[in-house]
């Protein structure tokens, strides 16, 4: 190596620890001299870069993986109960559900309301649309094939609602979030729109399963069931649509009720 | 005879990992994106991906590489969504020179310097720093030419010396 080449690397890698640039640095005063000064600006940008850190910052994403894994454990779980509890709740579903009031909240719609007071989603979770990969891996996992994936899923995950699979997500629609719930395994349920306790939601037969969709208002449902019968293909139980929609509840005004949402704050 | 369990082998191994990592990943997180709050999601994602792909991890002497890669690939997703950008100053928030008394002038100068240099010459020059990366090493990691990182990283010394008006005895020296 000559003092080019050695100036060339010294400006590019100071801490270059080839046997060519030591050899020539032990043997040339020069560019020794020029080493010594480029490890002095190291130093400064050593110091330059290594900005403050913020306070227990290792402490906290050990807190927030313990927390993920709790969740992860507690959900393999209910996995076990989930299979003895699937035939009672087969039929008290079939039952209530012939007999409740359109705008009271459906028994399918209930378990997964269940969940997602247990399961809360931090709104770090969902900034982000998350890959669609992830979706179709996450709908492969419970047995279901995509067609396509509807845009704005910003959080997925598998999830149990009783004793039945879903795929919960969560779709932000107009500054609130959308939470997305496809029940895959549970017995098919007809399409109804409900209130409850300051909660707006959806049930629809969709591909097989049934899509679950609660927020705090009905901003966005129509779009978000319209994107799922897409992203599900066939198999869309089509012919109660018309009627539920006449007979479901009247769709408040958007932006009432904003403050109820499954989301947890940052 | 107390035994461990593979989950809390594994646990430990993260914590590990953590303790041993988060510091230099939190460093480049924030010069990736230039936002404190920002580099600490992407660190707790990061980490957060990292644990449940562990058991993928076969070369440990390779880890900071590996949590690299999964940190510029959380901050790509950031990109999908919206653009993030941090090639100017104003959207670098840089610590406030006041908390650092001594060596500050110098210090703040420079880190301002840093944050003025185009994506392309700040990255190699960060991972080179703080991950003490060589340049074939970051040349692998940026999916880049080893001669192409050189040069990056070439200009990026030369332009903050540049900056700051420090003598340069490199200069008339041509790039690699």
């Amino acid at each position: 190596m000559n003092c080019l080449e050695f100036r060339r690397r010294l400006g590019s890698e100071p801490a270059c620890t080839l046997d060519a640039y030591v050899a020539h640095r032990a043997e040339c005063i020069g560019c020794a001299a020029a080493q010594s000064r480029a490890d002095e600006f190291e130093m400064r940008l050593r110091r330059a870069v290594g900005v403050p850190l913020p306070a227990n910052l290792a402490d906290r994403i050990l807190l927030a993986q313990t927390t993920t894994l709790r969740l992860d454990v507690r959900n393999r779980r209910r996995g076990f109960s989930a299979l003895i509890l699937a035939a009672a709740a087969s039929i008290v579903i079939a039952v209530v559900a012939l007999n409740r009031p359109a705008a009271e909240m459906p028994v399918l719609a209930a378990m997964v309301n269940d969940h997602l007071h247990e399961h809360i989603v931090s709104a770090g979770e969902m900034r982000v649309a998350v890959p669609r990969q992830d979706v179709i891996d996450m709908f492969a996992q419970r047995g279901v094939t995509l067609a396509e994936v509807p845009a704005g899923v910003n959080y997925v995950h598998k999830c149990p609602a009783g004793p039945y699979k879903t795929v919960h997500m969560v779709m932000p629609r107009n500054g609130s979030a959308v939470s997305v719930v496809y029940v895959v395994d549970a017995p098919p349920q007809s399409r109804a729109d409900f209130r409850h306790d300051g909660t707006f939601g959806r049930e629809v037969p969709m591909g097989g399963g049934t899509l679950v969709m609660l927020g705090s208002s009905r901003q966005g449902f129509d779009a978000i069931e319209d994107a799922w019968k897409s992203a599900l293909g066939s198999g869309v139980a089509e012919a109660g649509v018309a009627q539920a929609r006449l007979a479901g509840p009247a769709v408040p005004q958007a932006g009432l009720l904003q403050g109820r949402s499954r989301v947890a704050a940052p | 005879m107390p035994v461990n369990s593979p989950v809390s082998n594994r646990q430990h191994q993260f914590e590990a990992l953590v303790r041993g990592h988060s510091t230099d990943l939190y460093r480049y997180a924030y010069w990736l994106c230039g936002q404190d709050a920002l580099a600490q999601d992407l660190v707790q994602d990061t980490f957060l991906r990292a644990w449940r792909a562990l058991d993928t991890l076969r070369e440990v002497g390779a880890v900071k590489a590996w949590l690299i890669t999964i940190l510029r690939r959380e901050h790509a997703r950031l990109f999908e969504r919206k653009a993030m950008p941090a090639d100017d100053i104003d959207d670098f928030e840089l610590p406030d020179p006041q908390a650092m008394p001594e060596h500050r002038t110098e210090e703040s100068a420079l880190r301002a310097a840093i944050a003025r240099l185009e994506a392309k010459y700040r990255e190699p020059l960060v991972l080179q720093v703080i991950g003490g990366f060589s340049c074939t090493e970051i040349a692998a990691l940026l999916g880049l030419g080893e001669a192409a990182v050189m040069t990056q990283l070439f200009r990026a010394r030369q332009k903050l010396k540049g900056q700051l008006g420090f003598a340069d005895q490199v200069a008339g020296v041509s790039e690699p």
